[in-house]
């Protein structure tokens, strides 16, 4: 089975060889930017540096995907959010401080959105990797969600009073917003990506599942219906009692945090999703070694975790040793326990 | 006086530890009806309610002291037990803390003209290379309403910003916040940079922040990890009364 067949079967819940590895959010680190001379923030922004940054994640890592939009900024860079781009060993962040928009009637995506350099750098770098590794290796882009877009254009304390103060023109925002997540989804598709990562940060550090549930079960379940694609949800953070509402929406995975037992996850969402993660970064894969990560592999493979995964972008400064663990983990794993 | 306010009492069902309730329901031991529907709106977010009992209370002869100790402090004390708990979340905490700082309009300028002290001074930062503030802000506005004063030096502070800070201030307590593990190694650059200039012993430390661990904060030489707002406030608490003790 090739690693794309791999990822696609088991984002389909259909049968694999052995559980799939992936990080449907980054696994840029300052060593693999070193190796192959592709260091951020140009890694972010020049789609052959973003290309060749991406393609290490398998060629170096022995993982079956690769994962070229590795920020959660390039469409709000797209929008106008003013951006803090930093340095090679630190992320771009948006100046959440200075929001570009108060609310939905400023809501507008600019004419020339997907020709935006910051949108090109991942629907171009899509086409690079295409071409470049062929069809074994799954490509999984990024679009980011309503939420997380909310909290960029908006601010999010902001954003957070208006769900008290004016719940409908929440809604209205957010459908809007989602007009963004369906265009940069589908540019990246038809730029040739296999899946699509789908973060929307309402996690339980902030918000409630009912929240979950009030504002955004519909919209994702719309993605669903927008994106001819398989679509891999992410929320940081508490979410079991969000994943049962999660599991209705009809997306075919969803990546959890390490705060989120991973049996209890999968009791959870009870087979209605599949489930991607979750190795914890700043207490396993950034502070610790090789055995304390394979531990955590063996915990998510013995829960029946349909991906093995990270539990979100990974710390700049891991380790590559620690990251070549985890598909190693899930080989020896799957060795031990065929017949 | 008993808390005579029913929705009142229907919030003190929400702390379920009998030590806790004990103690918040004593926070309105000599609160009248209007400090305890002070302490109600505020709980609801009532904002514009907030501000006119608040202008209402003072005109009828209450102290500022007494308006903030038994009416928004205490409410505060509801609301900071309901988000530990999660029973309510960030934007229930931010329309509170939108409501206290309604009352505080009329408080502040009365108890800064009378000189009276804060429970204690705090500086609160995010560490250089950061923007992330909704964690330090909620620390913010948890501190402020237990009646801490807190100067916010906002996102992407330096260790110099930090020492000047806290210096100009003469704060007693600084806390410093990072969201991204790229960022967290800055809070020990600043804990080392405090005992360059040879100031470290004046300040007590905390850090809190999504990727620290209490074994992070020690290996830095923190003082103290708040793994969330409410830890925040008891720890500055507790370096209040380490201090008053020693």
């Amino acid at each position: 089975m090739t690693s794309k067949e791999r990822v696609l079967n088991a984002l389909n819940m259909n049968p694999v060889d052995r559980t799939p590895v992936a990080n449907p959010t980054s696994v840029a680190t300052v060593e693999l930017m070193d190796l192959v001379d592709a260091p951020f923030p140009a890694a972010c922004r020049d789609p052959e540096l973003v290309a060749r940054l991406a393609a290490t994640e398998y060629t170096e890592l022995g993982f079956d995907c690769v994962t070229p939009y590795f920020s959660i900024i390039q469409e709000s860079s797209a929008l106008g959010c003013d951006i803090q781009w930093e340095d090679k060993d630190n992320w771009p962040t948006v100046r959440m401080n200075n929001p570009i928009w108060k609310s939905s009637s400023d809501v507008k995506v600019p004419s020339d959105f997907l020709e935006h350099r910051d949108i090109k750098a991942i629907t171009e770098s899509i086409r690079i990797l295409r071409q470049e590794l062929g069809n074994d290796v799954a490509i999984i882009g990024k679009t980011m969600g309503p939420w997380t877009l909310a909290y960029h254009v908006f601010g999010v304390e902001s954003f957070l009073l208006g769900t008290v103060d004016d719940p409908n023109e929440t809604m209205k925002c957010l459908e809007k917003l989602t007009e963004i997540s369906i265009l940069m989804g589908q540019a990246q598709i038809d730029a040739g990506a296999d899946a699509l990562t789908f973060p929307d940060h309402a996690t339980g550090d902030l918000v409630s599942g009912e929240y979950y549930k009030r504002f955004l079960q519909d919209i994702h379940s719309q993605m669903v219906d927008e994106i001819p694609s398989p679509l891999i949800l992410h929320i940081c953070g508490k979410t079991i009692d969000r994943m049962p509402y999660i599991a209705q929406t009809g997306m075919a995975a969803f990546h959890f945090d390490s705060k989120n037992d991973p049996q209890e996850a999968m009791e959870a969402v009870n087979g209605g999703i599949g489930l991607v993660g979750n190795i914890n970064n700043p207490e396993t894969l950034y502070a610790r070694g090789p055995d304390e990560v394979r531990s955590e592999v063996y915990k998510c493979l013995e829960a029946g975790v349909q991906m093995i995964a990270p539990e979100c972008a990974i710390p700049l400064v891991t380790k590559i040793e620690n990251l070549m663990e985890i598909p190693a983990a899930v080989k020896d794993w799957t060795a031990e326990r065929s017949p | 006086m008993p808390v005579v306010n029913e929705e009142l009492e229907a919030e003190l069902a929400f702390v379920t530890n009998p030590q806790e309730e004990q103690h918040i329901r004593s926070l309105w031991d000599t609160a009248g009806p209007l400090m305890q529907q002070i302490s109600i709106s505020l709980i609801k977010g009532k904002n514009k309610e907030v501000y006119q009992l608040t202008e209402q209370a003072l005109e009828d002869g209450f102290s500022a002291n007494t308006i903030l100790d038994d009416g928004l402090i205490a409410g505060m004390a509801i609301v900071g037990v309901k988000f530990r708990d999660n029973i309510i979340f960030v934007p229930e905490v931010l329309v509170a803390a939108r409501a206290m700082k309604a009352g505080m309009e009329h408080i502040e300028p009365i108890l800064s003209a009378s000189g009276v002290e804060p429970k204690g001074k705090v500086i609160m930062g995010t560490v250089k290379g950061d923007l992330h503030d909704i964690g330090k802000n909620l620390c913010i506005m948890m501190l402020r309403g237990s009646g801490f004063d807190v100067v916010d030096l906002g996102v992407d502070t330096s260790s110099d910003e930090f020492i000047e800070a806290v210096e100009e201030n003469g704060a007693s307590i600084l806390g410093m916040s990072a969201l991204l593990t790229t960022t967290m190694p800055n809070m020990g650059k600043t804990i080392e940079a405090f005992e360059e200039v040879e100031m470290r012993e004046f300040v007590k430390i905390m850090v809190g922040g999504a990727p620290l661990t209490q074994e992070f904060s020690d290996d830095m030489g923190a003082d103290g990890y708040g793994k969330d707002a409410i830890s925040c406030v008891d720890l500055a608490k507790s370096f209040i009364t380490e201090s008053q003790a020693s």
